[in-house]
């Protein structure tokens, strides 16, 4: 039987977009890889026990990342695919390939999607509102966040097919994975420093007065290093996370109220 | 627009916004679009993208990882939006309502997971069983994506429509001061986001190009623009001089 067509492939994308669909604490995203898998299965198997098997063999557990999902549902159509014509594969092996791809692609999915492009967007789009371009900002994050989304997923299945089993292999020896976790975590970083001057803004109003000279607090601080505040308070609210393990949420709360107190003090304002 | 008609129109937002996040994922579901969208539908624009801007920096990075549902953002900033333009366009009432509401989307989530989609999810076995592929798309999207409009569609309704009725007399009772208080603590938010950013990376040794951003922002006020181009030249070169040139 022949390959499966671009068309075939467009279908395995659109139904791999519902991978999260009945995401479920019992087996995750077992019903979504089920539906994307859908139109491979239904074009390679005649027998209705070798179909049902085939069926079977998806609703076990699986767990990814939403987006980066997109690659073993690709590298599976090929498995299903060569599997069902040629024979020659132990059909264990298409769950064993796509179990060893749920780790690490979880991880680079989330760094590169929910730690990079995401808070990059977002950033970028409140400084276009800030900066007066109004429904710009939110326009171009879901451009971009579109593009990303879509795009990897589009790459993911086409890719992910094309290559087969070769991708998994690639990614076990070649240590692609954690190549782009170190590009991730670069962007990342020169990220967060540059975002913080623009997006963490603490004032003190305080002045010091001595006879005639008045010494603004805040001026002298911006004169010697300008968001200084900011940089040494999300320092302590990092500090707070990573090393005394204070969940975010206190440390949300906790915010709210030293700006309440704060400006009870008149220390900030 | 009488309130009824903008309170359904935000829960239809919601619930479509609720479709994005289970599948296309494009992410309208974003405070930073949410937002400036429920705004719209109420009536006041600025305080849309007030609100969007301080919920979306708060939930900058995943509060929580792996499977557990994090606060949820989306139903949040609906409702904290439609709440401050209802109570005459405040973003620091709006940043006080958004964390407890978050809660509610939590707890929607998690039902929707351990109970509601376990459900659906055994009823496309069952369909797969019988080789029934309308069964399969009914069960995995069709039901589930109807499911998001009664656990995040209706609570959007009801705190819009009938807590309007209440939040002037809370506000009304609140001192000026704590309202102020709050403003302050939304500037100060990011700070959290960015934050729990930078403790969801793993190689720590690039910490220095933290640094690089900052004092360019800082010192040079190099705008957000200006310091993603950078974030791009700093990847390209560590690409080049380390990456590239070790494989050739």
């Amino acid at each position: 039987m022949e390959k499966l067509t671009k068309k075939e492939l467009w279908k395995v994308f659109l139904h791999q977009l519902t991978i999260r669909g009945a995401n479920n604490y019992e087996r995750q995203q077992n019903a979504g890889f089920t539906e994307a898998m859908m139109p491979v299965i239904e074009k390679y198997y005649e027998d209705p026990e070798a179909k049902k098997e085939a069926y079977a063999r998806h609703m076990e557990y699986f767990l990814t990342n939403d987006i980066t999902s997109a690659i073993p549902v690709g590298v599976a159509a090929a498995m299903e695919e060569r599997y069902a014509t040629e024979g020659d594969i132990d059909p264990d092996s298409i769950n064993a390939v796509k179990t060893a791809l749920m780790g690490p692609l979880a991880g680079l999915g989330d760094s590169l999607l929910n730690g990079t492009a995401r808070p990059i967007l977002a950033g970028l789009a409140i400084s276009f509102i800030t900066s007066g371009l109004g429904w710009f900002g939110p326009i171009f994050f879901i451009f971009g966040m579109a593009l990303v989304s879509l795009g990897v997923r589009y790459l993911g299945v086409f890719q992910g097919y094309k290559q087969g089993v070769k991708f998994v292999e690639a990614i076990q020896t070649s240590g692609l994975i954690s190549k782009i976790s170190d590009l991730a975590a670069i962007a990342a970083y020169t990220i967060v420093g540059g975002f913080i001057p623009a997006l963490v803004v603490i004032t003190i109003p305080l002045e010091y007065v001595s006879g005639d000279t008045v010494l603004s607090i805040q001026e002298t601080l911006d004169g010697l290093m300008p968001g200084v505040l900011g940089l040494l308070y999300t320092g302590l609210m990092y500090w707070l996370i990573s090393k005394k393990k204070i969940s975010a949420i206190k440390l949300i709360l906790v915010t709210m109220v030293v700006g309440i107190a704060g400006t009870y003090l008149g220390i900030f304002g | 627009m009488n309130l009824f008609m903008q309170a359904f129109l935000v829960a239809l937002f919601v619930t479509i916004a609720f479709i994005d996040s289970h599948t296309t994922q494009i992410h309208i579901f974003r405070p930073v679009v949410v937002g400036p969208v429920v705004g719209l539908i109420m009536g006041d624009v600025q305080t849309g993208f007030a609100v969007g801007i301080t919920v979306e920096l708060m939930f900058l990075a995943v509060i929580f990882v792996g499977t557990a549902v994090p606060p949820n953002p989306t139903i949040s900033t609906a409702i904290a939006t439609g709440i401050a333009i209802l109570a005459g366009g405040g973003t620091d009432i709006a940043v006080a309502t958004a964390l407890p509401v978050s809660f509610i989307g939590q707890v929607a989530e998690t039902v929707q997971n351990s109970v509601i989609n376990v459900f659906f999810m055994h009823r496309v076995e069952r369909a797969a069983e019988k080789l029934d592929t309308k069964g399969i798309v009914a069960n995995n999207l069709i039901f589930p994506m109807a499911v998001n409009a009664l656990l995040y569609g209706v609570p959007t309704f009801l705190a819009i429509y009938f807590g309007a009725a209440y939040v002037q007399g809370i506000i009304d009772a609140i001192p000026d001061k704590i309202i102020t208080g709050l403003s302050v603590g939304g500037n100060m938010i990011g700070a959290v986001g960015f934050a729990l950013l930078l403790n969801s990376i793993k190689t720590k040794k690039f910490w220095p190009f933290c640094m690089l951003g900052f004092f360019m922002a800082s010192y040079l006020g190099i705008n957000m623009v200006g310091i993603a181009l950078l974030a791009v030249i700093c990847v390209a070169m560590y690409y080049y001089f380390k990456i590239a040139d070790a494989k050739a």
